[in-house]
């Protein structure tokens, strides 16, 4: 029943939030909706843990340790985001028109939190969509003509990769149809009838989802909308775009993955990597050359969402626990990026790198705060996106991908150097003579204190629930 | 034999009475559409029967083949009326001497002469429509083949009676496809080689805007007879290739009888009839395409037959 | 192989689903593509109510009504409300690519996808999958190029709206027992595409003052910035 709260608790925070009289507090009815979804999400979590699997309703709702673990992680950011929106979205907004923003918020969330929760392949991809269309208009809240644009593009290139899906899906379930004799069609079923499905219309159905879903989670060459989104997007929508938008449709591509390894015949694992490693290669490239500093960290999830692929395409236990612990440090450590992203715009009211100068100086507490959370999305340690990243790359010299492992270390140091020496730009010597600063509301103050707490104490000691709760995450991903 | 010689002779009789009576009611019905009484349906016999009493006048400038193309295109359609069903479902005497690209061939060779004899007459305006005529049969050629090539693939045949057989046997290939995408291709091409709207207006009488009907403009007398009959004949015969071959092979006569082949005479002129609501609909819904906008008309109609092409081909055709 | 008369007319409708997506490609005014578009949902509500007869399955009566609510009555009032007419009277001049290499391409795009689908045709004798489903990969890529090709607001939206017609041809054959509410969900997902795409072409033409899309080219990659 926790899974269907969880699920029902963001539309009805939707539908208070739009009616006339509750309309003013809308943000508070969403911080209320997301940080119970979250307690939820930590109940459902602690019980999978337990029990190693949760069902509401069987064959519909159902969740294992992977999607108690993307329900986590998407219930924590929308909570936060929704804390930070509170004081950010006062400034520059009309408050007349922020109802319909907190409503779309909490359509997302729904939608969000829908895809880890549901066990019916195809409903998946109904939310899947659903996720893309709600942040469609977040991302053009602005109506500026650039936030439109970024809106306009994102739109078509990630709805365009909802039909590709779709066929994907129904030729899945065709094969699944007529493999099983007519059962109903889950995640957990797909896995087991995968041996005896036919090999070849299992991958044209994963290489039809691939590209479809591949889009929308922002993997080269079908990443361009989505530096564009999220810089021009408000920074609480940035947070959630970047740290779970991204994960989630990669999530259904991971679970398919899963499906198709557990088919002996059709090999797909090495395509994962190269593919996962042009995403990096662009993605670091990129990173030397950018301007824009939101565009820097949404360029860093593009790289993120390439090491995670290229972990899933190993195959192995430790490269899946590698994959799942980094979609966990990456969600919370980006999320914090754009908290921090957000606060400087507040404070600089600027989004290019070259005009910020010395901003421990003009504002020593975003200064700090931007230090910590670029040097942890780079991968510095004792941050956990290093943890991760280690144990990404020892698991894949345990594999034997010793070319891999190069290319990708080669990479992630370039992607390092590239952010680190923008940040060093941007937070140490002289500011400019004259810089106005705004002021930072308290609420995106404690937004970014709050958010850092796990991205500081994950690097140094993982607790066991969470340990676990990985491990269990894990063993859904389906490597040997 | 001498029955089977003496239908082929019925069907070229056919062709030839029936031509300018098919040219009549498209322009009534047309007319009637668009709110006008229009001339009767029998006007072109009448014009076609005024002009044979007229005096013909050939300017000396002229080549013997000025002379010849009269003769020339009004003999071809009735060469390839001979190949094609046009009463009977079964091959007559010289089914077999010709398959379509025979029929392609003879009608190509009047147009050919045709635009020669207009270049011949140092006329202005009909070289002009000879080239245009020649760009529309340019863009025309590779739909004639496709289609051709489609149309032997399916039914593992070239003879226009053997095709006409394969889709009455099977209901799966009347409906596959292929089979509409050539239809649609067939039409277009139709529409392009009769010189009806959206490629040209049959009915215009600006010279400048003509295609078809400039490179008549010089000819007179029993030659202008011989042109507008043959025209009229050579788009017959392309509806009955059309319709008898492709669209619906029903109605042609299957007995070897004769009243069998005479009963078949008003049905075929039945189906003609209902093609020639659909060419109205057609011509009054469209307006004329700019000349430039011709080869993306064909342009179109050769994609939809190498559409049709491909999906006869791939096993789901 | 046999075929019933319903399963042959599907074929009938398979054949002019292709020839709907060709015009889409083919033609100038926003309004006509408009109208293929509906034409084309209509025969595959078509086609789904005649596979729906021969094999007697509720779930796709369902699922043509489905589409012809969705897809004929609801998406065209919709983009009606939300648009004025202005947008529908336009011309589209500037195309990317111009209309017969814009064919051609369809048509290789055709060819394309009956060779993708060959291998797995060939391992299935249902003559209803072994039309549709090459014809449905096909519709979605021709979608998926108008798309790209096109300039104006209304002719992409429709271009990915043409790409789920596409899908659906092909999953009515392969996917007939889809659950009923995955089916709804699917339905209500496009009106909403067309919602949420026709508000935001609003925003952009009064913001912005145009609906090219090509005009939107402010944001752009560093390399070239």
């Amino acid at each position: 029943m926790t899974l269907i709260a969880i699920l029902a608790l963001p539309l009805l925070a939707a539908l208070l939030s739009s009616i006339r009289p509750l309309r003013l507090y809308a943000s508070a009815i969403t911080i209320v909706s997301t940080s119970a979804c979250l307690a939820l999400a930590v109940y459902v979590s602690a019980q999978v843990i337990e029990h190693s699997r949760v069902v509401a309703l069987p064959g519909w709702f159902e969740a294992d340790g992977l999607s108690a673990l993307m329900l986590v992680l998407v219930s924590f950011v929308l909570a936060l985001a929704s804390v930070f929106a509170h004081g950010y979205m006062q400034h520059g907004h009309e408050a007349g028109r922020l109802w319909w923003f907190y409503g779309n918020y909490n359509l997302l969330a729904f939608a969000l939190l829908a895809v880890p929760s549901l066990a019916e392949p195809n409903l998946v991809w109904v939310a899947v969509e659903l996720i893309t269309l709600f942040s469609v208009l977040l991302v053009g809240f602005d109506n500026t003509s650039n936030a439109l644009e970024a809106a306009w593009k994102f739109a078509v290139l990630t709805i365009m990769g909802a039909p590709i899906a779709l066929l994907g899906f129904f030729l899945l379930f065709w094969t699944y149809r007529s493999t099983t004799g007519g059962a109903w069609e889950t995640w957990e079923g797909l896995r087991m009838a995968a041996a005896s499905m036919d090999p070849s219309l299992l991958k044209l159905s994963f290489l039809l989802v691939f590209v479809g879903f591949g889009a929308k989670s922002g993997l080269a060459p079908m990443h361009t909308w989505l530096p564009d989104a999220h810089s021009q997007a408000p920074t609480p929508v940035c947070a959630v775009l970047s740290g779970v938008k991204t994960t989630v449709p990669l999530y259904v591509v991971l679970r398919f993955l899963s499906v198709v390894l557990a088919s002996p015949a059709a090999r797909v694992g090495n395509w994962m990597i190269v593919l996962g490693l042009v995403s990096v290669g662009i993605a670091a490239f990129l990173l030397i050359q950018v301007r824009d500093y939101k565009r820097m960290f949404a360029f860093s999830t593009v790289e993120h969402m390439g090491i995670i692929l290229t972990a899933a395409g190993m195959a192995t236990q430790a490269a899946d626990f590698g994959a799942v612990s980094q979609i966990l440090n990456h969600a919370i450590t980006k999320s914090l990026c754009f908290y921090v992203a957000g606060a400087m715009l507040l404070i600089l009211s600027t989004r290019e790198i070259a005009s910020v100068r010395g901003l421990f100086r003009v504002s020593p507490f975003s200064g700090g705060a931007l230090l910590l959370s670029s040097l942890a999305i780079a991968g510095a340690p004792p941050f956990p996106i290093f943890l991760s990243e280690l144990s990404i790359l020892s698991a894949g010299v345990q594999a034997g991908h010793k070319v891999v492992v190069a290319v990708l270390g080669v990479l992630i140091v370039i992607a390092f150097v590239a952010i680190l020496s923008h940040v060093n730009r941007m937070v140490m010597g002289k500011p400019a003579a004259h810089v106005s600063t705004g002021v930072l509301p308290a609420s995106c103050r404690f937004t970014v204190w709050a958010a850092a707490v796990p991205v500081v104490l994950l690097g140094v000691y993982v607790p066991a629930p969470i340990h676990n709760l990985l491990q269990l995450a894990a063993q859904q991903l389906g490597g040997r | 034999m001498i029955e089977a010689i003496g239908y082929n002779l019925l069907q070229v009789l056919f062709v030839l009475l029936f031509a300018p009576l098919y040219a009549g009611v498209l322009v009534r019905l047309k007319e009637m559409v668009q709110s006008k009484r229009g001339p009767s349906v029998v006007q072109p016999y009448r014009d076609i029967w005024k002009l044979f009493h007229k005096d013909q006048i050939v300017s000396d400038q002229t080549t013997w083949i000025f002379r010849v193309t009269p003769y020339l295109v009004f003999v071809m359609p009735i060469f390839v009326t001979i190949l094609i069903p046009v009463l009977t479902d079964y091959p007559l005497v010289f089914a077999f001497m010709g398959d379509m690209l025979a029929g392609g061939f003879f009608l190509g060779l009047a147009g050919f002469f045709a635009a020669l004899a207009a270049v011949d007459t140092g006329n202005p305006y009909g070289p002009m429509g000879a080239s245009r005529t020649r760009m529309v049969g340019f863009l025309a050629e590779p739909v004639f083949m496709i289609v051709f090539f489609t149309v032997s693939f399916v039914s593992q045949s070239t003879i226009p009676y053997i095709v006409q057989q394969k889709w009455v046997a099977n209901a799966a290939a009347f409906f596959s496809p292929a089979h509409v995408l050539l239809l649609i291709a067939f039409l277009m091409l139709i529409l392009a080689e009769g010189g009806r709207i959206p490629v040209d207006n049959p009915s215009g009488h600006f010279e400048l805007a003509m295609i078809d009907e400039s490179k008549g403009l010089e000819f007179s007398g029993r030659g202008a007879a011989l042109m507008k009959w043959g025209g009229e004949m050579k788009f017959l015969v392309l509806t009955c290739i059309f319709l008898n071959v492709l669209v619906a092979p029903w109605g042609l006569a299957h007995g070897h009888a004769v009243t069998n082949v005479l009963t078949a005479v008003p049905q075929i002129l039945f189906k003609i009839l209902l093609f020639s609501l659909v060419l109205v609909v057609i011509e009054t819904s469209l307006a004329k395409l700019r000349l430039f906008r011709i080869s993306e008309f064909l342009g179109a109609a050769f994609i939809i037959s190498v559409a049709a092409m491909v999906t006869s081909i791939f096993p789901g055709g | 192989m046999s075929t019933s008369i319903p399963d042959a007319l599907n074929t009938l409708s398979a054949g002019l689903i292709l020839i709907s997506a060709f015009a889409m490609v083919a033609t100038r005014q926003v309004q006509g593509v408009l109208r293929f578009f509906v034409a084309q949902s209509v025969l595959l509500a078509a086609s789904s109510f005649l596979l729906a007869y021969s094999r007697a399955s509720v779930h796709l009566w369902a699922l043509g009504a489905i589409t012809i609510v969705a897809k004929v009555l609801a998406i065209p009032w919709v983009l009606r409300r939300l648009l004025p007419a202005e947008f529908y009277e336009r011309r589209e001049i500037a195309q990317a690519v111009n209309i017969p290499t814009s064919l051609l391409l369809a048509l290789v795009l055709t060819i394309v996808a009956e060779f993708l689908m060959g291998p797995i045709v060939a391992t299935t004798h249902d003559p209803v999958i072994r039309v549709n489903l090459p014809i449905g990969l096909a519709g979605i890529l021709i979608g998926a190029y108008s798309l790209v090709a096109r300039r104006e607001a209304i002719p992409q939206l429709i271009g990915i709206l043409a790409m789920e017609n596409g899908a659906f041809f092909a999953g009515v054959a392969i996917a007939p027992e889809l659950p009923i509410i995955a089916e709804l969900a699917v339905a209500m997902d496009v009106v909403l595409i067309a919602v949420v795409v026709g508000l935001l072409t609003r925003n952009i033409r009064e913001t912005v003052g145009t609906t090219e899309a090509a005009g939107l080219d402010e944001l752009k990659e560093e390399a070239t910035a």
